[in-house]
């Protein structure tokens, strides 16, 4: 007999900000903005002091 | 002879001579004409010609083309240029209403996943029947003020996107958001127009009014609702639930040593008296006399030993303390549940909330902010991350900030638990621009973060009152700075040129809707302005014009994608070059200076919104690529960026990023924000979290939160970062798992959430639609 099997189906949440407010679901983005969440970079952070490099 | 004629839709419909005579009237009188005999007989004469030319069943078109001509054969140029105008005008409607049925028609037939307008609001749910209606009432009111009532110069403006006014929708409504003071609203009770409340006895009244509070004020305006004073508000409900406590349980604590029956009514009355005799009640943090006094009478009332008198004391103040703190946390708790699950606006969504807290450091404010910090980092009923209300720590020296600071160890809290959920973000009240009206002892001049960003504090309409409570913005439009720069070229003086004239262009619009707003009336906002929520409608009865108490609100103008103005100006834009950084600098400086010269021209709030823009990313980039074409790093992605932010895609340093950003909170008054992308799971360098935080605080930002993935696995209940394949269970994006797996996880108590029960794997299962 086969074993009884949960989630088919079942999506991963991925909670994001989207403008300044959370939303549970990429699903409800509109699609400039489910663009733009794709897009961002990740900052890095210089430990210690927090100096800055002069651009 | 003509009997019938067809009309546009393809009906036949009766001639009527009538019909052509009063349109050929119409537009005859707005020139000054008067004779209706005169109109008939130039009816008689289109018929006429009609007849000749063997139409037998012509169309509307026919008949109008008819009409023009003979208007014009008899000399009538002007009435007959009115009559083609009044044709044209006709024409724009019907292709309107023909777009409005297009929108409607994808309102109806499609999902939210193919239809981009019904995921216009991410906190709206448009597949749902109240969110279908929702959005049928919000376009079509769109289209109608756009049609109607705004002045053709602004909705052309804002149809060719060189301006967007925002809740376009609401236009003729309400205004956009309020700052509710709790503590003001809660004495002595309140109504939400379907019933009274009165004032809350304990923590959790206290924390449900709050919802209810939020929830009416909700429906009474278009934006979100911000309570500024979060702790204030809810230490009083503390302190009336640590009194309850401590009576009841030295009651118990008593009734042993004298062995009665129930001591209950004589200890409240006994406190009652303390209270009045001495103005002193028991407290949290028992740093009063009160229980000397209370020693005092209970000697006397009872006759009991010193010794027992005091023993009953302690064990009432550790009882009350311990059952405080976990009714405060239940109530924050529930808080939580409710604003992630109650409804508002027809059920469509639930209500916009923000709190703000931090900055007071009595006992109960303390407990306040731990327990709802505590009850976020918990989450939901299945572990899930809160998503309202939008929480805001306060970040301030002497309270919060340094080590030695009373509330510094909330601080740290609020760093552990942004760094798993997101929330709190984080407000600096010592940046100049919130410094100078801050007083401790004043919950009035700490400044809050409504929303997204919104700030409302100066008021030039009433310098005597620069506070924070009972304001709010009254309505903002965005300007499309990029637009602006290709359109001048990369010329700069062009550019600013043409920049003033869409500030005066927003001025003017801000300011009629300001017009229709206030001829509104108090019985219009049952909540807002007839519970008195609004800075000075307490004053006002039900049948007044809210006009002169509008002013405390403010008019803003914003913008968006400074990074893609400077690339068009500069070919660089403020993350890339330091010119393109203080040119950047001078457009807003510029923008603002307009903002406050025109403060003081007309004693109304104006102020300067670094733009969220949610709707707007998209719509004004859409726009500009049809018009000019792809230009690479201006028009080639699907968003403009946000207000000032240095472009999401840009590799900088997260200190570099705050460095550039910082200089415009001071600018924009009406509300900024500043978001650093951190990689990897923050909670396991919460060091580097809140170094940060810190480094916001010294570039003298006003607001400012840190984004990182939260991803959760609704089937084993793991909440962190999720790449392909959960780290719990091991499976794949909507791959099945063995029930067996997951009992085996269960058993080595990996997963402490309910979901991981039989019973909630099968509910999970069935409510999550797959997409």
């Amino acid at each position: 007999m086969e074993n009884q099997t949960v989630g088919k189906g079942v999506k991963f949440e991925r909670i994001r900000r989207i403008t300044g407010y959370l939303v549970g679901t990429l699903d409800r983005f509109n699609d400039a903005k489910y663009a733009e969440v794709n897009d961002r970079v990740k900052h890095s952070i210089q430990k210690e002091t927090g100096e800055f490099e002069q651009i | 002879m003509i009997n019938t004629i067809i009309k546009r839709d393809g009906r036949h419909v009766d001639f009527s001579i009538e019909k052509i005579a009063n349109a050929i009237y119409m537009s005859a009188q707005a020139t000054g004409g008067k004779d209706y005999d005169a109109s008939l007989a130039l009816a008689r004469q289109v018929t006429d010609y009609l007849e000749q030319k063997g139409f037998e069943m012509p169309t509307v078109e026919e008949i109008q083309d008819a009409v023009e001509k003979i208007l014009i054969e008899n000399g009538h140029a002007r009435t007959a240029k009115l009559y083609i105008l009044y044709r044209a005008d006709r024409s724009k409607v019907r292709e309107m209403n023909t777009r409005l049925m297009k929108i409607y028609e994808g309102l109806t037939f499609v999902d939210a996943k193919e239809n981009d307008i019904k995921r216009e609001n991410a906190n709206i749910d448009a597949d749902t029947s109240m969110g279908t209606m929702l959005k049928y009432g919000s376009e079509g009111a769109k289209q109608f003020n756009e049609l109607y009532v705004l002045n053709p110069a602004h909705s052309k403006a804002h149809h060719e996107g060189d301006i967007h006014i925002h809740d376009l929708d609401f236009l003729t409504l309400t205004t956009t958001c309020c700052q509710i003071d709790i503590v003001k609203l809660f004495e002595g009770g309140f109504s939400t127009g379907h019933g009274f409340l009165r004032e809350p006895n304990d923590i959790a009244s206290y924390s449900a009014l709050a919802c209810i509070a939020i929830q009416s004020n909700q429906n009474d305006q278009h934006g979100g609702q911000s309570i500024p004073n979060f702790d204030y508000g809810m230490a009083k409900g503390v302190a009336k639930t640590y009194r309850k406590a401590y009576i009841s349980n030295l009651a118990k604590a008593l009734e042993l040593s004298c062995n009665e029956d129930d001591m209950l009514d004589a200890i409240k009355s006994i406190c009652k008296k303390i209270e009045s005799d001495y103005g002193v009640s028991p407290v949290l943090s028992n740093d009063n006399d009160y229980h000397q006094f209370e020693a005092q009478v209970l000697k006397d009332s009872f006759n009991l030993p010193d010794e027992d008198i005091s023993k009953a004391q302690v064990f009432a103040l550790k009882k009350a303390v311990k059952e405080t703190d976990r009714s405060t946390y239940q109530a924050m708790e529930a808080l939580i549940h409710n604003l992630n699950t109650m409804h508002s606006r027809a059920g469509a969504q639930i209500p916009f909330s923000s709190i703000n807290y931090g900055s007071d450091v009595s006992a109960e404010g303390r407990l306040v902010v731990k327990n709802v910090l505590l009850a976020t980092e918990a989450g939901l009923g299945n572990g899930e991350t809160p998503v309202f209300p939008i929480q805001i720590f306060r970040i301030k020296e002497g309270i919060s900030y340094n080590k030695e600071d009373p509330n510094y160890d909330l601080f740290k809290l609020a760093c552990r638990v942004s760094a798993k959920r997101l929330f709190p973000n984080f407000s600096f009240m010592d940046s100049p621009f919130n410094k100078q009206y801050y007083i401790q002892d004043d919950y009035n001049t700490h400044v809050a973060y409504m929303g997204c960003r919104t700030r409302v504090m100066t008021n030039v309409y009433d310098k005597s009152r620069e506070v924070v409570c009972g304001r709010g913005n009254l309505s903002f439009t965005s300007i499309n700075l990029p637009r602006l720069a290709i359109k001048a070229h990369g010329n700069i003086d062009l550019f600013f040129e043409d920049l003033d004239r869409k500030i005066d262009l927003v001025i003017e619009q801000l300011l009629d809707r300001f017009a229709i707003q206030s001829k509104k009336r108090v019985r219009n906002f049952p909540f807002l302005m007839g519970q008195g929520l609004w800075l000075d409608s307490d004053n006002l009865s039900l049948d007044d014009e809210i006009g002169e108490i509008l002013k405390h609100g403010t008019l803003s103008v914003g913008f968006i994608g400074l990074a893609e103005t400077l690339k068009v100006l500069l070919d660089a834009h403020h993350g890339e070059s330091v010119e393109a950084r203080n040119l950047g600098l001078e457009i807003v400086a510029h923008m603002r200076s307009r903002m406050d010269a025109e403060s003081e021209k007309t004693g109304l709030n104006f102020s300067l919104l670094a733009t969220p823009a949610e709707g707007l990313s998209g719509r004004f980039v859409k726009l500009d690529r049809a018009k000019y074409g792809v230009i690479p790093g201006v028009t080639d992605r699907a968003y403009y960026t946000n207000s000032f932010h240095v472009p999401v895609y840009y590799p900088i340093s997260a200190f570099e990023k705050i460095k550039i950003e910082g200089p415009y909170h001071t600018l924009t008054n009406a509300g900024h924000i500043s978001y650093i992308e951190m990689d990897g799971n923050p909670s396991d360098n919460l060091e580097a979290f809140e170094s940060v935080i810190r480094c916001m605080k010294e570039n003298k930002m006003g607001y400012g939160s840190v984004n990182h993935p939260v991803d959760r696995d609704p089937v084993c209940g793991y909440t962190g970062i999720i790449g392909d394949v959960c780290p719990r269970c091991g499976r794949y994006d909507g791959e099945e798992i063995d029930v067996e797996v997951l009992r085996k996880l269960k058993g080595l108590s990996i997963c402490e959430a309910p979901c991981c029960d039989d019973n909630s794997l099968e509910s999970d299962d069935k409510v999550t639609h797959p997409i």
